[in-house]
């Protein structure tokens, strides 16, 4: 998967285009708009991550320009804005953006837009979800570890189910409290993480194996370590 | 000039007194004019009875056949009448009639009543004449026939006319000018509140406007420009404390970003240090990110630049929500959440459980451990109340009042912790503010409890 980033910034460029690698897609930067839309026609681009505030010729132009040539007309794009206004956000989903993030945003959070954009987020949607000896009855809301059934609350199996469809991928508090509670706000990042720890006595404490896993800086994880 | 008030004003005044200056003089000057046209009227019938006597003396018939210029002299007099004498037959007697003028003869009719013809002269001035019946020498009846030519007078009603304007002109001018000045000096006290106007600026929005001397008109303006001035120093002095505190509350997490990585760099480390380095400097500015968001929430609230989308909420339903969010927190804490009552609010989902979420936050961290934090709902007088509640030491009198307040903390040994931004509550005062109700704080002895008051719907 080939991402263009355009972003004047030098360091939020430099750290995009080195997370992004990292995470797994081939990554172009360019510096300026007139740059991006070259490249964006130039080579295959599967998606462009565009900063909107651009010296020149701006974000929104950019976009404009894209939309308007046939090669890059559908091209998936996933505008970054510092100014969190209403306006600003209608006004890039107008000129036909697919997706925005407000500045500053977990990179986390961009990789799982990204991922959701390009519909390659590994998200499971079995009625079975196997991960290492753990076994999650989705439809019954079940779970067993070596065969041994776990006991959860309703919240806690919604908490598994979301880190277990999304195995591999970090998940960030606000994420989790999002999808699971639909808190959608900054909310207390305590509460989250209480409740991970709940689900851990429950789920990890009595087994060796350990399946959910902090990132410290980032969030969670649910995966069988290496 | 256009929109000077002096300018229409005087205009005004020029207007109302020339106008009526104009109405007096009209009236008076036909007064006047009726006046002195009935005292002709009344010497020009005196003149004709005059005639008619002289010519009923007995030796008249001789005089006026042998000596036609005595009647000239005593007929005609000083205002130079003239006068006509005739026989029933046409024949004409007597006709002083210096000038040559043509006068028209009064028909019988007009004879008999003794009544006026107007006539004009050849020099176009007007003229009056009357006829009377006498015997002449006490045997020959004769038409007499007196006439006169008002010409002075013509000439002393165009004076007096002319009298009239002149001073019509005088007034209206002199209202216009008296009308100015005291416009003038009646807008002193305008200037000099535009004077005062023009030395507010920033940080001297203290200075009130004097009314004392002020006319009672002009009070109710300078009592608004000074509540205008008193809402704007409030705004400015809480704005500029705002923006210092902010600075202050950037300070901690900055200066742990600072030094932490100063530190760090300063000799080789393990990966395990510099990931723990990196994760804390993470944590670091996601309160300050926090931060921010809370900023910008509580700036685009207070400009009502956020619009509530309100739908009917039901709060057992809301209420179950928040518990199981918090479950895992107040289980760690050894608290049991219990939910009671049931009501409904028109709300916007997502505020009203950032608001609730932000109380309950406040309420796990303060409850005492092994209590029970309370989320009631109920209605009162229409209002309905959500009350979050929690055992634990009192909050103190005096910070009552200021808990809502951007970055007040209570108990900063308490509440300054890494997650905190100190604008929680004041994040829920701008939420209820949105929705037309208030955050209360009720403490009581044993226990705390904040409400959110929604109006009726």
């Amino acid at each position: 998967m080939h991402i263009l980033i355009i972003e004047d910034e030098p360091k939020t460029g430099d750290y995009l285009q080195r997370g992004l690698r990292e995470s797994g897609f081939t990554v172009s930067l360019a510096r300026s708009g007139r740059e991006g839309l070259h490249l964006a026609t130039e080579e295959e681009v599967d998606l462009v991550v565009l900063d909107v505030m651009l010296p020149g010729m701006s974000g929104w132009e950019v976009l404009a320009q894209l939309r308007a040539r046939e090669g890059t007309a559908q091209l998936p794009v996933l505008f970054l804005t510092a100014r969190d206004e209403v306006q600003d956000r209608v006004k890039g989903l107008e000129l036909g953006a697919d997706d925005y993030l407000v500045k500053p945003f977990a990179f986390v959070e961009l990789v799982a837009r990204i991922r959701t954009l390009l519909r390659r987020a590994p998200a499971r949607d079995d009625a079975l979800l196997c991960i290492g000896d753990m076994e999650i009855d989705v439809i019954a809301r079940k779970v067993r570890r070596q065969g041994i059934p776990v006991v959860l609350t309703a919240q806690e199996f919604n908490l598994l189910h979301l880190l277990a469809r999304r195995e591999g991928q970090v998940l960030s508090r606000s994420l989790i409290a999002s999808q699971v509670w639909d808190m959608n706000f900054d909310s207390d990042t305590n509460v989250i993480d209480a409740a991970i720890r709940r689900l851990r006595r429950k789920l990890d404490d009595p087994f060796a194996q350990k399946l959910i896993h902090t990132r410290r800086g980032m969030g969670y994880v649910c995966e069988v370590s290496a | 000039m256009k929109g000077s008030l002096t300018l229409r004003v005087s205009l005004a005044f020029v207007l109302i007194v020339g106008l009526s200056a104009a109405g007096l003089g009209c009236y008076l000057y036909r007064d006047f004019v009726g006046e002195i046209v009935r005292r002709d009227d009344i010497a020009l019938r005196g003149k004709l009875r005059q005639v008619q006597q002289q010519l009923a003396s007995p030796d008249a018939q001789s005089l006026v056949r042998d000596h036609p210029q005595y009647f000239r002299d005593t007929m005609s007099g000083q205002e130079n009448s003239l006068v006509r004498v005739a026989a029933p037959d046409g024949q004409v007697l007597l006709d002083i009639n210096a000038p040559g003028e043509h006068y028209p003869l009064p028909p019988a009719a007009a004879v008999a009543q003794g009544a006026l013809l107007s006539w004009t002269s050849r020099a176009g001035a007007p003229g009056q004449v009357v006829s009377g019946m006498a015997r002449l020498g006490g045997r020959q009846l004769v038409q007499v026939t007196v006439a006169r030519v008002y010409a002075d007078r013509t000439a002393m009603f165009a004076r007096y006319r002319q009298r009239i304007v002149l001073a019509c002109a005088l007034a209206a001018g002199l209202a216009g000018l008296l009308a100015a000045l005291l416009l003038v000096r009646g807008l002193r006290p305008l200037r000099a509140i535009a004077a005062h106007a023009a030395l507010v600026r920033p940080g001297r929005l203290d200075s009130q406007l004097d009314s004392a001397d002020a006319p009672s008109e002009l009070r109710p303006l300078i009592l608004a420009l000074n509540a205008m001035l008193v809402r704007l120093h409030d705004g400015y002095t809480r704005l500029s404390g705002f923006s210092a505190d902010l600075a202050h509350e950037f300070r901690t997490p900055v200066n742990n970003l600072l030094g932490q990585s100063q530190v760090a760099l300063a000799q080789p480390r393990s990966v395990d240090d510099y990931e723990q380095i990196l994760a804390s400097n993470v944590e670091e500015m996601e309160r300050l990110s926090r931060m921010i968001d809370s900023m910008l929430f509580l700036a685009r609230a207070s400009q009502e630049d956020v619009a509530p989308v309100r739908t009917t909420l039901a709060l057992a339903d809301e209420f179950g929500r928040m518990a199981a969010f918090y479950e895992g927190m107040a289980e760690e804490r050894d608290l049991t959440l219990r939910c009671e009552g049931s009501a409904s609010v028109q709300a916007d989902a997502q505020l009203l459980r950032r608001a609730l979420a932000n109380l309950l936050s406040n309420a796990i961290a303060h409850a005492r451990t092994g209590s029970v934090v309370t989320l009631a709902a109920a209605e009162r007088d229409g209002w309905t109340e959500l009350a979050v509640t929690n055992a634990g030491s009192p909050i103190a009198a005096h910070d009552l009042p200021h808990l809502f307040e951007r970055f007040y903390r209570a108990d900063a040994a308490r509440t300054a912790g890494a997650g905190s931004t100190g604008l929680g509550l004041a994040i829920v005062s701008a939420i209820m503010a949105l929705h037309g109700g208030r955050a209360e704080v009720r403490q009581a002895p044993d226990a705390t409890t904040f409400v959110l008051r929604f109006p009726p719907a």
